[in-house]
């Protein structure tokens, strides 16, 4: 049609899709260039690349609101029929925006954090290729090039978590020593980076087998060719292949946003730098999964309309959520490393969103439950990137990843105790001023209304889940804050290293986020409403999921009406004792410190048990290293020893042997005496006579 | 377009002499350069004909006996000629440090023993080693090309006999290469891979015998017409298959491998492991898929799993293993094993992924021997727990051989994840319009099997390039650019084949869909 891929005629929109994801490959491209001319440039050449990539996602911004997408095409395989494309819908433009914005402040941060570090060429070509591979994913309009995303994140995070590959002893995680079940629990940087590509390449081999099941029938990887016409799906559920392939594709989201069984990597990333950290938790990485996961849901819901249900699949999505958000909020509350606590929050978190996109396929009302996931995903992208970068300044100035070696810092780092409890306060959820209490609200409410069976027990996970986070999180505060300052910070102080306050380039992009959590926070109902009322129009035109209009329209005129209507009494009542009861516990033990939590944990071989359990990972971690790295190997070498070394080698060794001893006979009978020939040639010649005249 | 891959076939043979007695008069670099001028020039050669997409073919007169002397370039073919091709004009490149430095330690070697046994003092003069590496390094050139020619004559034969022949051509360099500069006890060890190798050839003859005698031809085209009559169809599959699984060194019959890998040079690693092995899944190809269809469709599904079973055990071979080149080569048994599963899946994607796995795989195997080859030249040990932290010293080696890991397993943007997905979605289409449940469950264990491709590869690369260094390598320099060019322009390729396949898949897709009709 026409010589150009890109349409021109309705502007640049086209071409600002592709520069998203676009431009930061061609900074990663550029950068070992730049690097070789002066090394500190190359971070300035990220940040750069990083701000134009965001700007071209705002423009998109106006065209999204209103409910257009964008849907560009060109060839790619041709031999097979597939073209590459992007898809820039309200979703994916929202996503790709605080990817965009979030990475864009943490590269800044970066800048600061990793001053200095003789690899920072290498540092800035793979946080630009992180980026750029997690652009890739937000707008790619089908499975194949998203998958090229979905590596390129996983690899990007074997590079930086390994990044520090000569693997000394303050890079590593866990505690020197210590062990789980006869293993230790203390990894090194290229341990952990291995460990997280391979744990991750579980979930992505279910992912490509689920792709292939719907590519099979569907022939296409196009998500709105499968929307437009959806026979794959009859064909797929008569043979009851549908529900595996969809439970398969999340398998992906599994291991990406570690989420149970495959949780156990995330805690072993916090190996690299800080930065790499926020990036993984905020902004990329296991923010995938959750975008994958909001990509396909309405997609699956919507095959309702023919008469297909899905209800399993989202059981599944609603239950590996709740089961992580438990399971990992346990041991936050327990562990002595910072990065630590954060991490197991991130996945923690990572559940409650998961908890919702699958309540919201389960219940009436898709939309609410959708809206709810996605605006947990926007608030916990700000607060726990601010978290990240704050603990960042923290490690760097107290040169110390634990928190019994910091304490009393509050006066010392004005700037970051504010702002770490102005982040802090999302993550609790602190009521009414923070967004992070709004997002946990919508899902709070949508879990309850849902309507399903599971709804009651689903809710009072979410709920303890809450209580405990505010917990940990009052605890990170408090121990890292509050009380006397540690033995470690003193020795710094007695050899001169005083305590003092991050860098502007650090503390600034950091405090932005913090204020941001506060800011939108307190327009946090109006801002859940634009987004819902979005999503309404997104789901109903795209996917012709109905939803019922009247909470919008309420909203729009009345800024009370819609206060009131928006909230489910229980849902706040719910969350407002859980914030009240996980603070109040946590101030106890650790800012007012009126009991000192050591002792009480040993006062009781109950506690002390549950505090052991939790802080061994509840074994899940030992467990998998026995089953799938430490047994298998064992048995590897056994088969090396036993299998290939003796009974293959027979393969050699039999045919050697046999020709080697029969040419030692034969050997023994050239004895070099023509006498003994001639007798035997004599003996020879008579058989050959009796033979013939028999 | 006349003569052109008879000149790219004959002109290596025919100048290999030159080759021998450019580095005896002028020199390794001299050869090296030579050599790698010829190949480029037949590379050049080979690609052009492939350019205008049609196949293309040259025929010969030739003994009345045998039928006639046919040079066919067609989408199967091709892509493998011209991988085979590049990767031996790489390696040309490649081979000249680490063979001088090879050849003038077994003269060392030599002359120690000698001295050892006759009790002398003499002591060896430069000049004599230069002489000695002139002339050795001559005969290696030599070698090198014959070689070069065995495997691109296979490749593009047209008849069962002059198969037969180039797929022995090749043997006997390698023979050589082996038994003069290998490593350890590589007389014995050339002497396994001469008869295992040998007999296979044998077996494979058997079959060809067969097939040619009962049909009265040995052209393929005329036993694609006439059909092969059943009673030999049956006996002849077999001796193919298992002539050319022995090649392929598949789960059982592999035991020739390690120890050769072992023993080997590095270049003859790379180039065996590269173009030699491929010629074998080659063979399955043409003579199984397209001479015996129906035979196919029997056998594919034991194709399958004996392909499953290969890159399950290669790669756990491969996750304990302390030799870096035995780790290599249970990881080419491991990666055979996969272009196996993708023969066995009876689906023209799974087909087509399977040929496109063998390009990944000899890319990323290649890089991979060379990383070995520029260790074992610059560090001096081959044993990984004598490594670690050269990612520092040798950057470029290092990233390099990151690229080829990847390519390995088979991760976005290389090309080994263009042919591994499409490899295993061949074999679920396969297992779904079947309905077979035992499809279904290669295909998951097949998947699974790149997670233990994963687990050796990485964990490899932690051993060898991260880490603490270790004291003894704190002096480690990065290889000259006759290693790390060659590296990068195979890594470059890797990618850019990941990102377009087009480029091998608009030849390999649309013959394969020919063949097979899915």
């Amino acid at each position: 049609m026409a010589i150009l891929p890109f349409d021109l005629s309705s502007g640049f929109g086209d071409l600002s899709v592709w520069a998203i994801w676009i431009l930061p490959f061609a900074a990663a491209l550029i950068i070992p260039a730049f690097g070789r001319v002066s090394k500190s440039s190359t971070g300035w050449v990220a940040v750069a690349f990083a701000l134009a990539s965001a700007i071209s996602a705002v423009t998109l911004l106006p065209a999204a609101l209103g409910n257009h997408e964008i849907h560009n095409q060109i060839p790619w395989i041709s031999s097979i029929g597939l073209k590459a494309g992007v898809l820039a819908d309200p979703l994916a433009v929202i996503m790709s925006n605080i990817v965009a914005w979030i990475s864009f402040l943490i590269f800044v941060y970066s800048t600061g954090y990793m001053k200095g570090d003789k690899d920072l060429t290498r540092f800035f070509f793979w946080m630009a290729f992180f980026l750029g591979s997690m652009q890739l994913i937000v707008l790619s309009d089908n499975f194949l090039q998203l998958f090229f995303g979905w590596e390129g994140v996983g690899l990007a995070s074997y590079a930086l978590v390994g990044f520090w590959y000569r693997d000394k002893k303050k890079d590593h995680v866990g505690v020197e020593g210590r062990h789980v079940l006869g293993l230790v629990d203390y990894y090194s940087p290229t341990h952990s980076g291995m460990k997280a590509f391979i744990m991750t390449k579980v979930g992505d081999i279910m992912m490509l087998a689920g792709m292939f099941l719907i590519f099979a029938f569907a022939g296409t990887f196009g998500f709105r060719e499968l929307t437009a016409n959806t026979s794959w799906a009859t064909a797929m559920s008569a043979q009851h292949l549908l529900i595996p392939a969809a439970v398969l594709l999340f398998g992906g989201a599994i291991g990406k946003s570690a989420q149970f069984p495959l949780n156990e990597w995330l805690l072993e990333a916090m190996t690299g730098p800080t930065a790499v950290s926020a990036l993984i938790h905020a902004a990329t990485m296991v923010k995938a999964g959750v975008f994958l996961v909001a990509r396909l849901a309405p997609l699956f819901f919507a095959l309702a309309a023919i008469g297909i249900n899905m209800d399993q699949f989202f059981e599944v999505i609603a239950w590996v959520g709740a089961i992580t958000a438990l399971l990992l909020a346990t041991q936050g509350m327990v562990h002595p490393e910072i990065k630590k606590v954060l991490a197991y929050s991130t996945g923690s978190q990572i559940g409650y969103m998961m908890m919702a996109l699958g309540v919201a396929g389960l219940s009436k009302q898709f939309v609410d439950g959708y809206t709810a996931g996605f605006f947990h995903l926007i608030s916990h992208a700000m607060f726990k990137a601010s978290l990240f970068m704050a603990a960042g300044s923290l490690l760097h100035i107290v040169g110390s990843r634990f928190m019994t070696d910091m304490g009393g810092l509050r006066k010392y780092m004005k700037k970051t105790y504010a702002f770490m409890w102005a982040a802090g306060l999302g993550l609790m959820g602190a009521p009414f001023i923070t967004t992070g209490f709004w997002s946990k609200d919508a899902i709070f409410a949508a879990v309850y209304q849902s309507g399903n069976s599971w709804a009651i027990p689903l809710f009072a996970i979410a709920v303890v889940t809450a209580v405990i986070t505010a917990f940990y999180t009052t605890r990170m505060i408090g121990l890292v804050f509050f009380g006397n300052k540690s033995k470690h910070v003193e020795e710094l102080e007695k050899e001169g290293h005083h305590i003092h306050e991050a860098s502007p380039s650090m503390w600034i992009p950091y405090g932005i986020l913090a204020v941001l959590t506060i800011g939108v926070g307190v327009m946090g109902l109006a801002f859940e409403h634009q987004i819902h009322d979005l999503f309404v129009n997104y789901l109903g035109s795209t996917f012709g999921i109905k939803s019922s209009m009247d909470i919008v329209a309420t909203d729009s005129q009345s800024l009370l009406g819609g206060f009131l209507q928006g909230i489910n009494p229980i849902a706040l009542t719910a969350s407002l004792a859980a914030f009240a009861i996980g603070f109040g516990l946590g101030y106890i033990f650790y800012i007012g410190r009126f009991v000192d939590p050591v002792k009480f944990v040993n006062s009781n071989i109950f506690f002390y048990a549950i505090h052991k359990f939790f802080l061994n990972r509840w074994y899940l971690n030992a467990i998998i290293y026995w089953a799938f790295v430490v047994a298998p190997l064992y048995a590897a070498r056994g088969l090396y020893k036993y299998f290939e070394n003796i009974v293959l080698e027979g393969f050699n060794l039999v045919p050697e042997r046999t020709m080697a001893g029969g040419a030692r006979i034969m050997q023994a009978t050239q004895t070099g005496v023509s006498q003994s020939y001639l007798y035997i040639f004599g003996v020879g010649i008579l058989i050959v006579v009796f033979l013939l005249l028999i | 377009m006349q003569f052109v891959l008879l000149q790219a076939i004959f002109l290596p043979l025919l100048l290999s002499p030159v080759a021998y007695f450019l580095g005896r008069k002028a020199g390794a670099t001299a050869a090296a350069l030579f050599s790698f001028g010829l190949l480029l020039y037949c590379t050049v050669l080979v690609i052009t004909p492939a350019l205008s997409g049609t196949s293309y073919e040259e025929h010969y007169q030739w003994t009345q006996l045998f039928g006639e002397f046919g040079l066919l370039l067609d989408g199967l073919a091709s892509p493998f000629a011209i991988i085979i091709y590049v990767v031996s004009t790489l390696v040309a490149l490649f081979s000249k440090p680490y063979m001088v430095s090879r050849i003038t330690r077994v003269f060392e070697e030599k002359i120690k023993e000698k001295q050892l046994i006759g009790g002398g003092t003499e002591t060896i003069e430069s000049a004599a080693t230069k002489d000695h590496v002139n002339h050795q390094i001559g005969a290696y050139y030599a070698l090198f090309l014959v070689m070069a020619m065995g495997m691109l004559g296979t490749v593009l034969a047209t008849n069962l006999i002059e198969f037969y022949v180039f797929f022995e051509v090749m043997l006997i360099p390698a023979f050589f290469m082996l038994a003069f500069w290998g490593y350890e006890s590589r007389r014995r060890v050339a002497l396994l891979f001469f008869f295992w190798t040998h007999v296979g050839a044998v077996i494979l003859l058997l079959g060809f015998l067969s097939i040619g005698l009962s049909v009265g031809s040995f052209n393929y085209s005329d036993i694609k017409t006439h059909g092969i009559p059943p009673h030999v169809l049956g006996l002849a599959a077999v001796a193919i298959i298992v002539g050319l699984t022995v090649k392929m060194a598949s789960f059982v019959v592999h035991m020739w491998l390690p120890h050769v890998y072992k023993a080997s040079p590095t270049p003859l690693n790379a180039l065996s492991s590269g173009a030699m092995l491929g010629v074998g899944a080659y063979g399955f190809f043409r003579l199984i898929v397209m001479l015996m269809p129906g035979q196919y469709e029997h056998f594919a599904l034991a194709l399958n799993i004996w392909g499953l079973a290969t890159m399950i055990y290669g790669g756990i071979m491969a996750l304990v293993q302390d030799d870096i080149r035995k780790l290599f080569a249970y990881s080419s048994i491991s990666q055979m094993g996969y272009i196996l599963f993708g023969i066995g899946s009876a689906s023209a994607l799974g087909l087509s992924g399977s040929e496109m796995l063998f390009i990944s795989h000899s890319l990323g195997k290649v890089i991979l021997f060379m990383m070995a080859g520029a260790i074992i030249l610059q560090v001096g040990t081959r044993s990984i727990t004598q490594m670690g932290g050269l990612a520092g010293k040798m950057p470029i080696t290092a990233v390099c051989s990151m690229i080829g890991a990847l390519t390995l397993m088979g991760v976005p943007p290389t090309s080994g994840f263009m042919s591994e997905w499409t490899m295993f979605y061949g074999a679920l289409q396969t297992a779904i319009q079947q309905g077979s449940m035992i499809r279904m469950i290669t295909f998951g264990l097949g998947l699974v099997a790149t997670v233990i491709t994963m687990a050796y590869i990485l964990w490899m690369i932690k051993r060898v390039f991260f880490g603490k260094l270790p004291e003894h390598l704190e002096n480690t320099k990065e290889a000259n650019w006759y290693v790390t060019g060659p590296m990068m322009v195979l890594a470059g390729f890797s990618v850019v084949i990941g990102i377009y396949p087009d480029i091998f898949f608009n030849q390999i897709i649309p013959f394969m869909k020919g063949l097979v009709g899915v």
